[in-house]
């Protein structure tokens, strides 16, 4: 083992480039899926721990599962009285997400808890140890206790006045205490009285959370405490904190998914560089790998020659991979810090599991194995006989025909699962097809290299190089296709990204353009996270409506629910659902729906007929496996109720989150939620635009929780903000194309090696450097046509099987949009690289010193 | 008992129209200490009964026993292992490892048989000195000449002590001097260590070294000739035989 370590090393380190190239494939695939792994949970930990940091330290905490606030009454009375309380008290919380500068320009608060607490009993259940002023009494009006944090960041002491948005407008709270922040990381927190809470957010008699103290320190008789608390309230309660799902959670889960499969292309591509390289290592080694059989080395030792420079490459480049992909996480950490602490009150720490470091490590080693054992047992194949004839050194290499009917095959049904429509199948199509490029390319080569030959020729008129790059490419085409098969998964990847991108980015803004097609839209600070979102009494409304000139006026309402655990779906946890409240006489004169099942009429007639009807989107209905006809559980604060589904169909802003929308009448008797947090408004006709803006924008000025902007301004913005998170999906297809550059550099690299003696005959003969620097460069557009070629080819399909795959799931529609950006990017990308790839080399083999090559073995 | 008893061998390449019978039912015998040299006509088969003798290749049709086993029967590993360890080779072409050092070439069958570095090291560096080349023992192949490449090559083929050593055209590539050198090299392997030089030659004046002579023509035997050590006009009667058979 320890000859074979010598041997690994003497060769690694006799050709530094490759090693180097080669390694840094493995190095780049570690990276992503290590970096992405840090940074991920981190966020996920960060936005976790803020959530549980609104969790006291008291014995019980009791919240509607769905985190809405319920009746005081029916609960907290119920329950005050069970043996073994010592103390208990009812409190109404509150994220309030603040407007942009609401606290002066570049206030670096965001986000505001606040909470409205029994003053006499609060005390009792947490510390809250002032640092001045006074604690809240009963009977205070507009009085508030903030955090000493809060405080120090916008500038303010005790008897300050602190500004507040609330569903009825600003209101001024005096400050007449300061608590030490908290030691958790959580929104800042302003305390008031539970009666002045409830009469600030309209929300007389209800309360979110129920905190309690036991008597009893005996786990067992604090067990059956709180199980007869449990029988008193029923199963729509959660006890502990609040339940682990969120709307939020849903919707980062799908990022993981992505950046995950990024990862998992980034290695692919590094084994399939690995996998590339250790076949022309071999190649190249022929001779000695006989010389070694001759003088006794078994197929066993030369196997494991192979192996062990691949465990080498693959241990040195995982622990590159591991330290750069640290960097890469905390450096993301660094830089979404900032946004996500001022838009999400999250500050997040580095996080590394174990687990994580496993799997990167399993998944990089592992994938350097895995694409060095082929090559490693063609190796230990190769019989001293083939070396000991020197005339026999380069035979032509022979297509095998095997590989092509399979490659051809395997073509046929990725196409036969493309028709099928089915998703699995249509998924595995996209797989099938690339492998099934990948073998038939060999077959491929000859006439596309002659006729990309023939155009060369033009282009290099003069000398025979093209003629020469061509022969070339011709009497290896096993060699030409992995080259270009690397260009080729490459460009694949960024025409089928770019495809996927620019269809979703195409329907997704049309469905925007039918949504938010209104004239004016007044906005929360977050749309499509409405948790934190303050909105308006239906004062605001009638007030716009009032306005001159306005002609309809729509607007939402939002409340948080869940479906309860369902055999149905085999869904063992809950599924947390959005439900927002329309009214369904505006809401269809100003905005619409796509359906999937039902239709626009009878959904919304249905709606306001006022039973319990409900239209579900299609994450929701794929998620719970839902269909028209179906009744639906939704847990509310006044219990469980069941609501019937009337159609399937979503608009842009229940895109990416389980969604329910119901009638606003409902949702007034279900989830007492009379709130609007988003409003459209549509001109009358012949009113004059601007007039109305102004006119309307002295009508939100008291509500400065909702911005007032023109319905094309707010496409135009939401564009431009899809564009820059698509943006950061470039960066990464970059990152991947990067890899196929190497991959195309090596295998030129590796072809003037293999030629060397070759070359420097050709130069004895006669041959100009410029003429030899010539035949390399065409011989490397040869190949980065080829590839560039397949490539756009595969990704065209990648792209619309995506498309279909997205649309056969019901996720959502997709409208397939031919990338031609993509696909010019994708040609000059191509050639670019075959070129910059070609230099390297094509220098090399010039600059050759002709007695050197000639002794070169 | 001989160390080489081959019976029949045939070797055929390629098949119908195409096919060269490149060795011919040829009987071969040879005995520990003796020191053969294989002369003939090119493409009349030389290198293919060495490869064959060698167990690099296997036979069309007849058998080859090593030392009383019989390379058919065994495996390929076994094959191996037997040149490993009781076969060295030279080959015309030098096929040293271009990125290993003499020492590490000339130790190479040892290294492969899993045996301590630093034995071996004093044994490789024994042999290099033995052959001239105490000077170059950290050099790579492309820092040597030919000639002294093929004295890395037969100290390679040297190193596990083997019972036999074949050579294909070891001077093929040398000037007078190195070939003198390296022949009478192998000669002593012959006549010093009692081990058996099988060694094919263009070169009358270097088989002449030999103790014994095979003339090779269209895959057969068609002389075995014996030659007195003492004769000074061996390579005279060497070029004589040559020419009759030719
Ligand atoms: N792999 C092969 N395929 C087909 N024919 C072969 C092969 N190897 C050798 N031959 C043929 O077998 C015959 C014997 O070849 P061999 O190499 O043994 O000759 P040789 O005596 O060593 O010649 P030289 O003195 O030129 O080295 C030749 O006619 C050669 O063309
Ligand atoms: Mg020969």
């Amino acid at each position: 083992m320890k000859f074979q370590l010598t041997l690994a090393a003497r060769y690694l380190s006799g050709r530094k480039l490759r090693t180097f190239l080669t390694t840094l494939a493995i190095v780049i695939g570690v990276m992503i899926i290590f970096g992405m792994g840090i940074y991920l949970p981190s966020f996920m930990d960060a936005f976790n721990k803020s959530l549980l940091s609104a969790s006291g330290q008291t014995d019980v905490m009791i919240t509607l599962k769905t985190g809405e606030a319920f009746s005081a009454s029916s609960t907290l009375n119920r329950i005050k009285r069970i043996k073994g309380i010592e103390t208990i008290a009812g409190s109404l919380e509150r994220t309030i997400n603040l407007p942009p500068d609401f606290y002066g320009k570049d206030s670096p608060v965001s986000a505001l808890t606040l909470t409205g607490v029994d003053p006499s009993v609060a005390p009792k259940l947490h510390d809250y140890r002032l640092t001045q002023g006074r604690f809240l009494e009963r009977g205070d009006g507009k009085v508030a206790v903030i955090s000493e944090r809060l405080a120090d960041e916008i500038g303010l002491h005790v008897d300050d006045t602190l500004k507040l948005p609330t569903p009825e407008g600003v209101v001024k709270l005096t400050i007449v205490g300061l608590v030490p922040g908290r030691t958790l990381i959580g929104n800042e927190q302003v305390l008031v009285t539970l009666t002045e809470a409830q009469k600030l957010f309209d929300m007389s008699g209800r309360i979110s959370v129920i905190e309690a103290n036991l008597t009893s320190q005996d786990e067992a008789e604090r067990d059956a405490i709180i199980n007869t608390i449990k029988t008193q309230l029923g199963d729509t309660y959660a006890f502990g904190g609040l339940t682990s799902g969120s709307e939020f959670a849903g919707a980062m889960q799908l990022g993981q998914v992505v950046f995950n499969m990024f990862g998992v292309f980034a290695l692919a591509m590094g084994g399939f560089i690995i996998f590339n390289t250790f076949r022309t290592i071999v190649a190249e080694r022929r001779n000695d790998i006989g010389m070694l059989r001759a003088v006794g080395a078994s197929r066993k030792t030369i196997l494991s020659l192979v192996l062990t420079e691949g465990l080498v490459q693959g241990i040195v480049g995982t622990a590159i991979g591991l330290g750069l992909g640290y960097l890469l996480g905390v450096a993301m950490i660094a830089g979404a810090g900032s946004i996500t602490k001022s838009l999400m009150n999250i500050e997040m720490e580095v996080v590394v599991e174990p687990l994580l470091i496993v799997v990167s490590i399993t998944l990089g080693v592992g994938v350097t194995l895995f694409a060095s054992l082929l090559p490693a047992w063609n190796a230990s194949r190769v019989t001293p006989m083939e070396v000991l004839r020197p005339s026999s050194g380069q035979v032509i290499q022979h297509i095998s025909r095997l590989a092509t009917i399979v490659g051809v095959v395997m073509i046929g049904m990725a196409i036969a699962g493309l028709l099928t429509g089915v998703f699995a199948f249509v998924a595995l199509g996209g797989v099938m097809f690339l492998i099934g490029l990948v073998l038939v390319a060999p077959a491929l080569v000859k006439p596309i290299a002659n006729i990309f030959g023939a155009l060369l020729a033009m282009i290099f008129a003069r000398g025979g190089t093209s003629l020469l790059a061509e022969g070339n490419l011709t009497r290896q085409p096993a060699r030409a296709a992995i080259t270009a098969s690397a260009t080729m998964i490459g460009l694949a990847i960024i025409v089928g990204a770019g495809g996927m991108m620019f269809s979703t980015v195409g329907t997704v803004m049309d469905m925007f353009g039918k949504s938010m097609g209104s004239d004016f839209l007044l906005i929360p600070p977050s749309v499509a996270v409405w948790k934190g979102d303050v909105g308006a009494s239906a004062t605001l409304k009638a007030r716009i409506n009032a306005v001159p000139g306005v002609g309809v006026v729509s607007s939402l309402r939002y409340a948080q629910s869940t479906l309860p655990p369902s055999a149905q779906t085999g869904s063992k946890g809950e599924t947390v659902v959005s439900v927002l409240g329309i009214n369904p006489v505006e809401f269809p004169q100003i905005s619409s729906m796509d359906f999937r099942q039902g239709n626009a009429q009878d959904a919304f007639n249905a709606l306001a007929a006022n039973d319990r009807n409900v239209i579900v989107n299609g994450i929701l209905a794929t998620a719970a496996n839902l269909n028209v006809g179906d009744v639906i559980p939704l847990v509310t604060p006044t219990g469980i109720k069941n609501y019937r589904i009337v159609a399937i169909g979503g608009e842009v802003l229940s895109m990416k989150i389980n969604t329910a929308y119901i009638s606003q009448a409902s949702m007034k008797s279900d989830f007492r939620k009379s709130e609007d947090i988003f409003y459209q408004v549509n001109l009358a006709p012949g009113a004059d635009p601007s007039t109305v803006e102004q006119r309307l924008s002295k009508v939100v000025e008291n509500y400065p929780q909702f911005r007032l902007v023109a319905g094309h301004d707010y496409t135009a913005e939401f564009r431009q903000q899809y564009n820059a998170i698509f943006g950061g999906f470039y960066v990464l297809l970059a990152l991947l194309a990067f890899p196929s550059l190497i991959a195309i550099l090596n295998t030129l690299a590796i072809g003037v090696i293999e030629r060397t003696r070759e070359i420097g005959m050709l130069r004895a003969i006669g041959a100009t450097r410029r003429q030899v620097w010539k035949t390399i460069v065409a011989e490397a557009l040869l190949l980065a046509s080829l590839g560039t070629a397949f490539g756009i080819f595969a990704g065209l399909y990648l792209s619309y099987v995506f498309v279909q795959g997205m649309s056969a799931s019901g996720i959502f529609k997709v409208a397939y949009t031919f990338p031609l950006a993509g696909v010019l990017a994708a040609i000059a990308v191509g050639l670019l690289f075959g070129v910059l790839a070609a230099l390297l080399p094509a220098r090399q083999a010039a600059s050759m010193e002709i007695v050197q090559a000639l002794r070169y073995e | 008992m001989s160390l080489i008893q081959a019976e029949n061998l045939t070797k055929v390449y390629g098949t119908g129209n195409t096919a060269v019978v490149a060795l011919d039912h040829v009987q071969l015998t040879v005995n520990p200490g003796d020191f053969v040299a294989v002369m003939g006509p090119s493409g009349c088969g030389k290198s293919t009964l060495l490869h064959l003798l060698g167990g690099l290749d296997r036979p069309t049709e007849g058998a080859v026993s090593i030392d009383g086993q019989a390379l058919a029967a065994m495996s390929d590993d076994a094959v191996t292992e037997l040149r490993r360890r009781k076969i060295g080779f030279v080959f015309q072409f030098f096929n040293l490892i271009p990125i290993l050092t003499s020492i590490e070439n000339a130790s190479l069958p040892l290294l492969l048989d899993g045996k301590n570095a630093a034995d071996i090291k004093q044994k490789a560096v024994e042999l290099l000195t033995k052959v001239g080349l105490g000077q170059r023992l950290d050099s790579r192949p492309n820092q040597l000449s030919a000639g002294q490449q093929q004295r890395v090559a037969i100290a390679r083929a040297l190193i596990t002590e083997p019972i036999l050593v074949l050579a294909d055209e070891p001077t093929g590539n040398l000037d007078t001097r190195s070939s003198d050198e390296i022949v009478d090299l192998l000669k002593q392997v012959a006549k010093a260590w009692g081990r058996a030089v099988v060694m094919v030659t263009h070169d009358p004046r270097i088989a002449a070294y030999a103790d014994r002579i095979i003339f090779l023509k269209d895959g057969k035997i068609v002389n075995d000739a014996h030659l007195e050590a003492k004769r000074t006009d061996n390579a005279e009667m060497v070029s004589h035989m040559m020419r009759t058979i030719a």
